[in-house]
């Protein structure tokens, strides 16, 4: 049962309902960063590791401090998950980001300017919510954070393959860039679709 | 005259979503009927005024080192602020809108303000500032739901528009409807833009 | 170190004015949100059974099973019911009126986050009216056979809410039973 419960938050959000063409979270890094492959890989990898420890620390902060049933002041101070959630965000990258470039300098290299961008990626407050409203137990937040991540990996890279290719395409003049972007996320988001109405 | 740049240029010069593509994801997941674009783009309006009319009083008072957290503190506030107040006295609109009135804290538009103007100009200036870019992202997004609207459902606002002989073409309130929408806007500006430019080079 | 004591000072004062008026707004709208939501529920309750002035609600381990509506004259006149169901992309909750002969006298979909277009009309009248005066328990989807007409290209949409209504009615039906002989 529990284990059944795990793979369908599994397959739920990497497919059904990614969060980025289907949700739309994290839209501006998935066209900002997909121009190239490699550097769609740091910031997916980045994403990631960011993603799964924001959605254990927000549900710990939300559990153990604000929800009142649960907490230990036995107050409800719900109303501030918001502005929690942000900072202990906020903070988390930064201290991410002092750790990694300590002791480990190589993956700072690879990950490091894509790491500030991340507070900001509106997929990482949007899982630590979506956790909340789903009520999920920690167990289940931690691998929604996860398939998060690897949900968006999975259609950033995806996007970079293809944005790779338009390189060499002959592509009207208005629809250089940006635009034409946007219709191969369409095209995307089409066959996603399929994936809707999954029974698992 | 320059304060009225200041207010206009949000319209249509920087607008903030068709030039500078910031806060494409409330753009799109919230454009699917325009009741629900005017919902979001007004709210991002208020949280856009009232944090870049606080960011630019306060900001003599903030340690430059500690300034992002800060604006971040200032707009997570009024956000909760318009969280709670939507969903008291608006509850429809507050179901409808969902997840993406907190996630308007992480609107880049907000944040890319205080740091771009707020944080640098008087506050009569920051006013019309956030006003002008207010107006720009809720002109665009109200653009792309009618489009969506039309097509998916035949109708604005609710009231049909199209003869009833007209089948709704429903992937366009689907989220390929929105990439595809704002893919092929995009690329008609930037052709307007282009034609614009030819006589002169 | 003057630095750090300054920088610590600033957030501190921020961090207690924010606090200070979130809780203050929290405050004033709390009361107003709980409030609507009881209303929403309410007039939820009240459309599917019409004829009923207030309800009772009936717990079963400590969850609300169904409620009890009574008329102005205390009289009960009908069930209301919440059940929910996995439909084609969301869970699909109805709330269930059905009169003391259970027949059904009204439903509404109270939430769902079907397809827009297809599966969202679900929640228009034209689908919810013809559930009225039917015996919830013989309730069968067209393409299984029964008289529910489904919406065109939302069959499981169509088939959650009437396998829903009917499931968890069998389960309250030997429930209801001994109510009737009261009234």
């Amino acid at each position: 049962m529990e284990f059944s419960k795990l793979f369908a938050i599994i397959i739920g959000t990497i497919f059904i309902n990614n969060f980025v063409i289907v949700r739309f979270l994290g839209l501006c890094p998935y066209v900002g960063v997909s121009k190239k492959l490699d550097s769609a890989l740091g910031m997916g990898m980045a994403v990631i590791f960011v993603m799964t420890m924001a959605s254990t620390i927000t549900w710990l902060i939300y559990n153990f401090l604000l929800h009142p049933d649960t907490s230990i002041f036995g107050v409800d101070l719900t109303f501030l998950r918001t502005i929690t959630f942000i900072l202990s965000i906020a903070v988390l990258v930064q201290f991410v980001e002092m750790v990694i470039q300590k002791t480990a300098p190589a993956l700072y290299k690879a990950l490091g300017i894509y790491l500030p961008l991340i507070t900001t990626n509106c997929a990482v407050l949007g899982v630590s919510i979506l956790n909340i409203n789903e009520q999920y137990n920690f167990l289940e937040s931690l691998v929604n954070g996860i398939s998060a991540g690897i949900g968006f990996t999975l259609v950033l890279l995806l996007m970079a393959g293809i944005r790779q290719r338009l390189e060499f395409a002959n592509v009207p003049k208005s629809l250089k860039g940006m635009p034409i972007a946007f219709l191969v996320a369409g095209c995307m988001a089409l066959a996603f679709l399929g994936f809707s109405g999954l029974k698992i | 005259m320059k304060a009225f740049g200041e207010l206009t240029k949000g319209i249509i010069k920087e607008n903030p979503v068709f030039v500078m593509a910031l806060g494409l994801c409330p753009l799109l997941a919230t454009s699917t009927s325009v009741n629900n674009a005017i919902g979001m783009g007004a709210a991002a309006t208020f949280v856009l005024l009232c944090s870049n009319i606080i960011i630019s009083l306060i900001k003599n008072f903030i340690p430059d080192k500690i300034r992002i957290p800060c604006y971040i503190l200032v707009i997570a506030s009024f956000v909760t602020i318009v969280d709670m107040v939507m969903n008291a006295y608006s509850p429809d609109m507050h179901k409808n809108l969902g997840i993406f009135i907190p996630l308007i804290v992480v609107n880049c538009i907000i944040l890319g303000r205080a740091e771009a103007f707020a944080g640098k100009h008087s506050v009569g200036k920051s006013i019309l500032d956030a006003i002008g870019m207010g107006i720009g992202f809720t002109l665009a997004i109200i653009i792309i739901a009618v489009i969506r609207e039309i097509l998916g459902n035949g109708t604005i606002l609710e009231i049909p528009i199209l003869p009833t002989s007209y089948k709704p073409m429903i992937v366009a309130i689907l989220p390929p409807g929105a990439f595809f929408t704002i893919g092929l806007l995009m690329g008609l500006i930037n052709m307007l833009r282009n034609k614009k430019q030819k006589p002169g080079v | 170190m003057k630095d750090i004591l300054k920088i610590t000072v600033v957030l501190l004062i921020i961090c207690i004015i924010a606090g200070g008026v979130l809780a203050f707004v929290y405050k004033k709208t709390a009361p107003k949100i709980a409030e609507n939501k009881k209303l929403e529920e309410e007039n939820a309750r009240k459309e599917v059974l019409p004829k009923a002035e207030y309800f009772e609600s009936v717990s079963d381990n400590g969850k609300i099973f169904y409620y009890k509506g009574f008329n102005e004259n205390q009289n009960l006149v009908g069930f209301a019911f919440q059940c929910e169901k996995e439909g084609y992309s969301s869970t699909i909750q109805t709330m269930v009126g059905i009169d003391t002969l259970f027949q059904i006298t009204g439903i509404k979909i109270v939430s769902q986050q079907e397809t827009p277009g297809l599966g969202a009309k679900v929640s228009k009248l034209e689908f919810t009216e013809q559930f009225k005066s039917k015996n919830p328990e013989k309730i069968l989807a067209d393409k299984d056979g029964g008289k529910i007409e489904s919406i065109t290209g939302a069959t499981i949409s169509t088939r959650t809410i009437t396998n829903s209504i009917r499931e968890k009615f069998k389960n309250i039906k030997e429930k209801l039973s001994p109510e009737q002989g009261v009234k």
